[in-house]
């Protein structure tokens, strides 16, 4: 076996590669000079309290908290009867709609934006708005699918049989035994879509517009034009944001078998 | 097992159609474009794209990156895996888990990190100035490091969970009779854990290499517009020339090169069965 040292500063080498690098954010948000530095030059909240002020963030937090909120739960909509009746029902054509359903996560984002925009937002003209949350739910589906699915082929399918045999509907059967059972599961793919939308770039990119943007699009083209330490404040706040929801989830779902 | 095919069909389709309307087709059509040169089919635009010199780096560059990042992330993957599957319970859970929080975070966030360590007041150059290796900063940043740092820190935790999970199934006492019996580490590696681990590797390899291929983030915030890559030159083709041809041929060749990774992965695991 090897040495616990050498097994500890393997392991302390590579976590400091995947996780040294948010401490050096946090620290310069902290900056008090105009530029971005690091170390950073004297210690202020002020670029923290910034994001705040700064409008093009709010709006395109809001925007991107609107997406991956209903973005998911439209998606959760769609993939919760899908993934039951890809896992209860004999039905024709079952594995071609499971490639149908699971094919957005193979084909790279900025594809599917560009796509979209000039074959559908375009000739359609639906408005940003629109066009970003029809995306989003798109790309969110297969997630959905995919983890309720998982838990759908956990869940014993007798109870609900019993309960249909016993004179229950089958749509009550679902409400009634199988929803209950499958919340967690439910409630895990609902935090991944969220996640996933949220942090999406490449297929907002083509689809975002003038003064519709998601917040990761809006902190791309402000990084260009401006080299202050903001971006760094705003970054660090997401990622405390992303652990927050990541700890509270794994806390109360054991959120880790379903990613 | 229900068999009411019509109600399954119900609540099977909204979903399945919705993806087909919004994603299938558009895309579909993207790619069809590629091949069409003014109004009837042809491959003069493939040709065309393919004897550009820009092109070509672009692409084998995309193609290097992707190579390398798994390759780096499959050693250094191997070595932290097998330390962590060695430790108890409670640790491996907190390690575990650390490892896993990254891919939760905005890749904005994680990339911006990168310009914080390699822009020109960033600790890298305070170094180096600071110990008198050169006089002025260097340019670290928009080089191909850069961008292979940033892909590397993106898509390493996923070669680790897939090699972790892997080493699970491991038989426990199966590096220690190797060892007894008289092998040397090199030797374990090759003949004991890689035949046991592969299809662990294949799945991170196939994972790390299409994440990296398909990133735009890290090459554009690292690379910039001076190391393009697939996803970045399709952006630029677009926005600056508004050449949807070319942006058809990338869209294809990025499709093809994601498609062939993942049928590559599925007949490798399936051979073993």
């Amino acid at each position: 076996m090897t040495s616990t040292w050498t097994s500890r500063i393997i392991i302390g080498l590579t976590l400091t590669f995947l996780i040294g690098p948010f401490f050096i954010i946090i620290a310069a948000g902290l900056s008090a000079g105009d530029f971005l530095a690091f170390p950073p030059e004297g210690l202020t909240l002020k670029w923290y309290i910034k994001v705040f002020e700064v409008e093009s963030f709010r709006d395109s937090f809001a925007l991107s908290m609107f997406l991956a909120v209903f973005g998911t739960i439209a998606a959760l909509m769609l993939g919760v009867p899908a993934a039951y009746a890809l896992s209860r029902y004999k039905i024709p054509y079952g594995e071609t709609i499971k490639t149908v359903v699971a094919a957005p996560i193979i084909v790279p984002g900025i594809i599917v934006g560009l796509a979209l925009l000039r074959y559908l937002v375009v000739p359609l003209s639906f408005t940003i708005t629109l066009a970003l949350f029809l995306a989003h739910t798109a790309l969110v589906l297969p997630y959905a699918v995919r983890v309720v699915s998982s838990s759908l082929n956990n869940l014993r399918s007798d109870m609900e049989e019993a309960a249909v045999l016993l004179g229950c509907s089958r749509i009550g059967a679902f409400f009634r035994v199988v929803l209950p059972n499958i919340q967690s599961g439910v409630l895990a793919a609902f935090i991944l879509g969220f996640v996933t939308s949220f942090n999406q770039v490449p297929v907002s990119l083509f689809l975002s517009g003038p003064g519709v943007r998601t917040l990761p699009i809006d902190m791309l083209s402000y990084m260009e034009i401006t080299y202050d330490p903001s971006v760094a404040a705003l970054s660090a706040l997401l990622a405390f944001m992303s652990v927050v929801i990541v700890f509270v989830a794994e806390k109360f779902l054991g959120f880790s078998r379903y990613v | 097992m229900f068999q009411n095919q019509r109600e399954g069909l119900a609540l099977a389709l909204p979903a399945a159609i919705f993806t087909a309307a919004l994603f299938l087709l558009p895309v579909g059509i993207l790619l069809s474009e590629a091949f069409k040169v003014d109004g009837s089919w042809s491959l003069q635009g493939y040709i065309d794209f393919a004897s550009k010199p820009l092109n070509q780096v672009v692409f084998l560059r995309t193609l290097k990156l992707g190579f390398l990042v798994a390759l780096v992330s499959a050693v250094i993957g191997y070595a932290c895996a097998f330390c962590i599957v060695n430790l108890d319970g409670k640790h491996r859970g907190r390690v575990f888990g650390l490892i896993v929080l990254p891919l939760m975070i905005s890749p904005v966030a994680r990339t911006y990190a990168w310009i914080v360590i390699l822009g020109r007041t960033g600790i890298v150059n305070d170094a180096i100035v600071g110990l008198g290796l050169s006089e002025t900063p260097i340019r670290l940043l928009f080089t191909e490091t850069a961008v292979f740092l940033g892909l590397l820190q993106l898509f390493m935790p996923l070669m680790i969970i897939s090699l972790v999970s892997a080493m699970e199934n491991l038989p426990k006492d199966a590096v220690p009779a190797a060892r007894v019996l008289g092998a040397k580490w090199l030797q374990v590696f090759t003949r004991v854990i890689l035949p046991l681990t592969k299809d662990g590797l294949v799945l991170g390899g196939t994972l790390v290499f299409t994440g990296s291929l398909t990133a735009y983030i890290t090459p554009a915030i690292l690379g910039g517009s001076k190391v393009l890559m697939l996803e970045t030159l399709l952006y630029q083709r677009v926005n600056v020339a508004n050449d949807f041809v070319s942006a058809g041929i990338i869209a294809t060749i990025l499709i093809v090169m994601s498609f062939g990774a993942n049928i590559l992965l599925k007949r490798i695991s399936s051979a073993r069965s």
